[in-house]
């Protein structure tokens, strides 16, 4: 076999191996469990927001997938007049898992509220981020452990 | 409150940026498998056949999860079936891969007719040789019941969808309709990457070919794996 015939099919061997292994690739481990930032597990979650400060609590816990959560913010401000009302966007840092959003409602004293489900991910990463956003004010990220 | 129009084409789009973004990292192993067991016969049926399957799963979910009105009551109760179908996916592809290298004696092990798991053996023999395209459909069937976080994720709206809806039927139509768009929408990628398995230098040489069955048998181990701590 000659020289170049060798380096052909070695570099063919590779892309073989290539093709067939990136399908697991993102399946090793959580790589994300570095960002997380909130324990949700043992109770509330501030963070902040263009000034103001957000408290996300999640019940009932400890936090766990493919179950009916009840989702609550609390703004340590109220809200700037004629902002429509926030919403959370959950997903996992990533890793796309189709928009899941958590429409939620005032209950009153700067709060609101909203249920929402997180799925499971058969990877097996556990990784959440819940993406709290204010229309025409700003968003803030919530990352954090859930239990499959 | 969108529109119905609105709603499916965000579906398919969701389906289509999902299925690059997701589809190809999880379900990518079984589509490029069938690529490769297909060995010098076209793919485009095969697959097709697969997703149809795949996508028929998916609406007829979309159809019970709007009925019911609740994902997580329908959630629990396919969590039971889905282990199982992961095992079976697993076991497929590494049956698949020892075959198609050579390495499984499909006619003593599956061959034998006084067995008395001879369906299983016909079976089996059937869907390694693949002499009909049909076996797809079901394949695909079975196979749309993976568990798949995105494919909650869509069941959840889904579910919404079936609750905000003025009638069950046209919940439970809705339900069908968004799943069968979301699982167009997530057809091209699979198919991509498994019309990229399809390349022909890929599949005439040898040694190519058995270092693809390695793999694939290690994917299908990797299946198993997942399914045993899901």
């Amino acid at each position: 076999m000659t020289r170049y015939r060798r380096v052909n099919m070695l570099m063919k061997i590779l892309l073989t191996v290539l093709l067939l292994s990136f399908p697991v690739s993102g399946q090793a481990g959580d790589s994300n469990r570095e960002l997380i930032n909130c324990d949700l597990h043992r109770g509330a979650c501030t963070r902040n927001l263009s000034g103001s400060t957000v408290t996300l609590t999640v019940t009932p816990r400890p936090v766990r997938a493919m179950q009916d959560l009840l989702f609550q913010v609390s703004f340590s401000d109220r809200l700037p007049p004629n902002t429509r009302h926030p919403y959370i966007d959950l997903g996992m840092p990533g890793m796309q898992m189709g928009p899941n959003r958590v429409q939620l409602k005032s209950v009153g004293n700067h709060t609101y509220e909203g249920r929402g489900v997180i799925v499971r991910c058969p990877s097996g990463r556990r990784t959440w981020r819940a993406t709290v956003t204010v229309p025409d004010f700003g968003q803030t990220d919530f990352i954090f452990d859930v239990i499959y | 409150m969108l529109s119905t129009e609105t709603l499916y084409l965000l579906y398919l789009s969701t389906g289509f940026t999902v299925g690059f973004g997701h589809c190809v990292g999880m379900c990518g192993p079984l589509v490029v498998s069938f690529s490769l067991n297909l060995k010098e016969k076209s793919i485009f049926v095969p697959q097709m056949l697969y997703h149809l399957g795949r996508i028929a799963t998916y609406a007829i979910l979309g159809g019970i999860v709007a009925a019911v009105g609740s994902f997580t009551v329908m959630a629990a109760q396919l969590e039971r079936i889905q282990k199982s179908v992961m095992i079976f996916a697993g076991v497929l592809i590494v049956l698949m891969g020892l075959a198609m290298a050579g390495w499984l004696p499909v006619g003593r092990i599956f061959g034998n007719q006084s067995s008395p798991g001879r369906w299983i053996s016909r079976g089996f023999g059937k869907l390694l040789k693949v002499k009909s395209n049909t076996v797809y459909l079901p394949l695909g069937l079975l196979l749309g019941l993976l568990p798949c976080g995105p494919v909650y994720t869509a069941l959840l709206g889904a579910a919404r969808t079936g609750m905000e809806a003025p009638a069950i039927y046209s919940g439970v139509f809705a339900g069908m309709g968004l799943m069968t768009a979301f699982g167009l929408g997530t057809v091209p990628a699979l198919f991509l990457v498994a019309k990229l398995a399809d390349m022909g230098w890929l599949k005439s040489r040898d040694i190519i070919y058995k270092v693809g069955a390695v793999i694939m048998t290690l994917v299908g181990i990797f299946f198993i794996i997942r399914a045993i701590r899901f």
